[in-house]
């Protein structure tokens, strides 16, 4: 009876174990958003995020490597100010404009990485470069509260990933150097992501 | 100090004026006072997005146009005749600019609209550098309040194109070219402009409605009315009048159209 509960237990518990070769992720675009905030006049901290992104993943958590590919396009921009109102234009056509994202000239901005740290079966740092403005520098993710296993919204028949991401770059590294003071350089990220196994 | 530097107004107008208005006085008994356009213009570069060249988008070819126009100029003023071919030829320099400036962005849209944006900057900026050559460069007074109107016109309508940054680049040609003109108000002598300002003063601001255009919101009609500013400024005053009379009628002239062009960037907001 015991030898029957301790295979019904490590059956249980497979999907979460070390996967024996790397597996390749698709980015799950409903629940994977690149959030940013920056300090504005010094004072209050305006955030906004970009409404899609696609990106694929590779883990290989018995080896403790992975990577991992993110598109987003600019334009999918918003901080929740698109109504202009009074004013010539609202937040998110100036952000959308030359003085921020150029969205018409830079239509997608990408982050390419490699998972440098694991803590335990979870990736802890990756390291990787963000292609913005058509500038590429690097820039370090750090990962919290990564998970893997069945998707309980499908029976547990599909495998998924999920966890946040955060890291934070200079704006003027990039060429983003519209009113800078006033709208702090550093731009703080925050990535939802979520991912399905292929 | 620095808090200074960071203000828009200093990086967009008072720096550019001082700088202007220096070049101007300075240079002027070479024949070279026009440079107050480029030195007001440098000055708002430097401030604003810095002389970085990479990797080379539409914006920073606009800039470098717009420090290579006045080297053009030179040469064109000092070796050789001003011809309405030359004219033509650097009006279809101008259409060419546009192309080389936005084609790649041009490209990602579809036909129609990148057609209509295309052939809107190309005719604008061909029509505004022909134009300014032919008619205007020619007289001190006349240019400087042509550069004056384009340059606060397409500013004023850049910014209500969504495009603070442009905005500023187009007020900072509008400061040189009030220091141009207030040199030759306070003095009641015309001075030399010549392809040395107009070149510069028309393709900087032009271009950088064109961009306001392409890359912000800036209606395609408000650029079309921009370029009509230096028809403004070619418009009869009284022969007798005083330098400084002609500077503010022909100035009045320039921002009457440049304001319908801000009117209709409003409009379509």
């Amino acid at each position: 009876m015991s030898r029957k509960l301790a295979v019904g237990l490590i059956a249980a518990a497979l999907p979460f174990t070390a996967a024996a070769a790397p597996e390749s992720f698709t980015i799950d675009t409903y629940h994977t958003f690149p959030y940013f905030e920056v300090v504005h006049l010094g004072t209050s901290v305006i955030r906004g995020h970009f409404q899609k992104i696609t990106g694929k993943m590779v883990l290989d958590t018995a080896a403790k490597s992975g990577t991992i590919e993110l598109a987003v396009p600019t334009g999918t921009l918003t901080t929740g100010d698109n109504d202009k109102g009074s004013r010539p234009r609202a937040r998110d056509e100036h952000m959308r404009s030359p003085d921020f994202f150029n969205v018409a000239e830079f239509p997608t901005m990408s982050y390419k990485g490699k998972a440098t740290k694991f803590n335990g079966d979870a990736p802890a740092a990756v390291e990787g470069e963000l292609t913005l403005l058509g500038v590429t520098k690097p820039l370090t993710l750090t990962m919290e509260r990564w998970k893997c296993g069945p998707d309980p919204r499908t029976q547990g028949k599909r495998y998924f990933c999920g966890g946040n991401a955060t890291g934070a770059f200079n704006r003027s590294d990039f060429g983003m150097k519209f009113i800078v003071g006033p709208v702090s350089d550093e731009v703080k990220l925050w990535i939802s992501i979520e991912a399905f196994r292929d | 100090m620095q808090e200074m530097f960071a203000n828009p107004a200093v990086q967009g107008a008072v720096a550019p004026f001082i700088a202007g208005l220096a070049v101007a006085a300075l240079l002027e008994r070479f024949r070279l006072g026009g440079l107050a356009v480029v030195a007001a213009f440098a000055t708002a570069v430097y401030f604003i997005a810095g002389f970085t060249f990479a990797p080379l988008t539409a914006t920073r070819k606009i800039i470098l146009l717009g420090l290579a126009a006045p080297v053009a100029g030179i040469v064109i003023d000092f070796a050789f005749r001003p011809t309405r071919f030359g004219a033509t030829l650097l009006a279809l320099a101008g259409a060419a600019a546009a192309a080389w400036i936005f084609w790649p962005v041009l490209a990602q849209k579809d036909w129609a609209r990148g057609l209509l944006l295309g052939g809107t900057a190309a005719l604008a900026a061909a029509w505004t550098v022909g134009f300014s050559q032919t008619r205007l460069a020619g007289d001190g007074v006349r240019a400087g309040a042509a550069g004056l109107a384009l340059g606060a016109g397409s500013g004023a309508a850049a910014i209500l194109g969504a495009s603070l940054t442009y905005g500023l680049y187009g007020i900072a040609v509008a400061a040189g070219s009030g220091a141009f003109l207030l040199l030759q108000m306070i003095t009641g002598k015309r001075r030399h402009a010549g392809a040395t300002f107009m070149l510069a003063a028309a393709v900087i601001t032009i271009l950088f409605a064109a961009a306001a255009m392409i890359l912000a919101q800036l209606p395609w009609y408000a650029v079309l009315a921009l370029a009509l500013v230096p028809v403004a400024a070619s418009l009869p005053v009284p022969a007798g009048a005083p330098v400084w009379l002609q500077a503010v009628l022909l100035s009045i002239y320039g921002f009457v159209v440049a304001g319908i062009a801000c009117a209709l960037a409003w409009q379509a907001g």
